[in-house]
């Protein structure tokens, strides 16, 4: 069913289906009304301290869940964040987002007291989400409870579940994938959402909820098929955030689930395309969204319920990528005769170099990848040249040496031309992404 | 117990679970991340064995701050002592 806000879906659901299991963490169920009824009582308090900017230091629990449904009801603009950041880059960020209060560890809260802000005006129903940052410092995203519930019943629209589902919420809420299709979607749906209980119960998770569905980035669904820890009642599982492995795909499916993988960003409130059925990569565009692909191969999105309504407090960097209502994703991707939405890269993962020729990074480092039998590389542009950085123990002769049979084989300005070694892993997103932006400023800095 | 036998356990952990690292010499040197190849989802497991194991708990705040196997040894000894 389609909601136009969160106390519009928790009090039909509370009216509809009152003694139906809403959310489960740990020992501990809540059934709809009793949702409802924590909700409202805490939205009242809230209401009674006059704050303006929640900043929420995520922990996934039944309370954190209800904290943001009940900031958003008192009309309070909700700040999500990860509560697993140092101190310093949480502090950097509740200053940026105009934090005036804090929800979460006490200890972590008065790491953060000092930091606080005076709050906002006009924050009512917004809802902030950090980009995972992948290619460029993070921004906040500003969504609304609006356009985050048009977003979970946009995806129920191609997979609904029903209310004797039970999906599990393995993923953080501070990210959008985790939020809208590890919680929003059940809820919305009338189905029960259990709250994976952290990192340390992955492994036994599934046997704990016995879950019918789960959503997953990649790398928890190798984690999970490797460790064989998936419970016999799963049937359905949601794989998005990432590019995902075909292999992978295929081995979910062998043992008997149903896959599919999700597209979307965090400015369109998460996915935009589904694969329902048959190839899991070959995605369906959901209803509200429409999808078109530019000359260059990128891909463009009009959203007009789930798009977002700018960065925060960044105008030019929203201007940048949306423009008259299209979002400019910075992913390359194509339309099959079926009208299926097919990603092929990402655009932003293409080099141009000087003279005109691209070097398409997911392939070039492969290759690198392939010759030094070492995946932990990457390669960046410095001086307008393709320089390689290396995280482990090596020496730059020894690793130019091993690629000099690659190297022969390239355009002499594709070839690398510096070799970094560096001793500490690379920066990654939450989903194993490697942040450039923030590779090459360390780089940049350590010259 | 010794840090000596926290070392020697925390090896047998992480060679049965990445048995293709038995013939890979660890100390307390060893960076997890870029010398065994072990990545995120890999050491959440180990993680997990070596606090079922010392029944310890490392809170989660902490697993990014364990980079080397010293670290690792540290944060279970203080936990023991």
């Amino acid at each position: 069913m389609r909601f136009d806000s969160f106390e519009q879906m928790l009090s039909h659901l509370a009216e509809t289906a009152p003694d139906a299991p809403a959310l489960r963490y740990e020992e501990k169920t809540l059934s709809f009304s009793e949702l409802k009824q924590a909700v409202d009582a805490r939205a009242a308090t809230l209401r009674a301290e006059g704050k303006t900017c929640l900043g929420l230091l995520c922990d996934g629990s039944l309370d954190c869940v209800v904290e943001i449904f009940a900031a958003s009801l008192a009309g309070l603009q909700l700040v999500m964040l990860n509560a697993s950041l140092d101190t310093g880059t949480l502090r950097t960020l509740v200053r940026y987002t105009d934090v005036d209060t804090l929800w979460g560890e006490e200890d972590l809260k008065e790491d953060l007291e000092l930091a606080l802000m005076e709050g906002v005006k006009n924050g009512a129903g917004k809802i902030l989400f950090f980009t995972s940052g992948t290619t460029e410092q993070a921004k906040a995203v500003v969504l609304t409870d609006y356009s985050l519930c048009q977003s979970a019943w946009n995806g129920s629209a191609k997979l609904p579940l029903s209310p004797a589902d039970n999906l599990l919420c393995l993923l953080p809420l501070d990210h959008v994938f985790g939020f809208v299709c590890g919680l929003l979607w059940g809820l919305s749906c009338g189905a029960c959402v259990s709250l994976g209980r952290g990192a340390r119960h992955y492994l036994d998770d599934c046997d704990f909820y016995r879950p019918t569905a789960v959503s997953v980035v990649p790398m928890l669904l190798g984690f999970l098929l490797k460790q064989n820890c998936l419970n016999p009642e799963l049937g359905l599982v949601l794989v998005g955030a990432g590019d995902c492995p075909r292999e992978l795909l295929e081995l979910a499916e062998a043992r008997g689930l149903h896959v599919c993988f999700g597209y979307g960003l965090t400015e369109t409130s998460s996915g935009v395309a589904i694969s329902v059925r048959g190839d899991p990569f070959a995605m369906e565009v959901c209803p509200d969204d429409t999808v078109t692909i530019a000359e260059d191969g990128e891909v463009l999105i009009q959203a007009p319920t789930c798009m977002m309504q700018g960065y925060y407090k960044r105008p030019d960097s929203t201007h940048e990528v949306l423009r008259d209502g299209v979002l400019y994703t910075g992913d390359l991707g194509c339309i099959d005769e079926n009208g299926l939405l097919h990603i092929t890269g990402r655009k932003k993962d293409v080099l141009v170099l000087p003279d005109g020729t691209k070097l398409f990074l997911p392939d070039y480092e492969s290759a690198l990848m392939k010759t030094l039998e070492h995946t932990e590389l990457a390669v960046i542009l410095i001086h307008d040249r393709p320089a390689l950085v290396f995280s482990g123990e090596a020496t730059p002769a020894a690793l130019s040496e091993k690629l000099r049979p690659l190297m022969r084989r390239l355009p002499r300005g594709n070839q690398i031309a510096e070799i970094i070694v560096v001793h500490e892993p690379l920066p990654r997103t939450a989903t194993g992404k490697i942040k450039r932006w923030e590779l090459r400023q360390k780089v940049t800095d350590h010259a | 117990m010794s840090r000596e036998e926290i070392l020697e356990k925390t090896k047998g952990v992480i060679f049965d679970c990445f048995p293709d690292l038995k013939n890979q010499e660890l100390t307390e040197d060893t960076v997890i991340n870029t010398d065994t190849g072990i990545d995120s989802m890999g050491f959440v497991l180990v993680i997990c064995k070596l606090e079922a194991l010392f029944d310890i708990r490392i809170p989660e705040r902490q697993w990014k701050k364990l980079q080397t196997l010293g670290d690792v040894v540290d944060a279970i000894a203080r936990r023991l002592a």
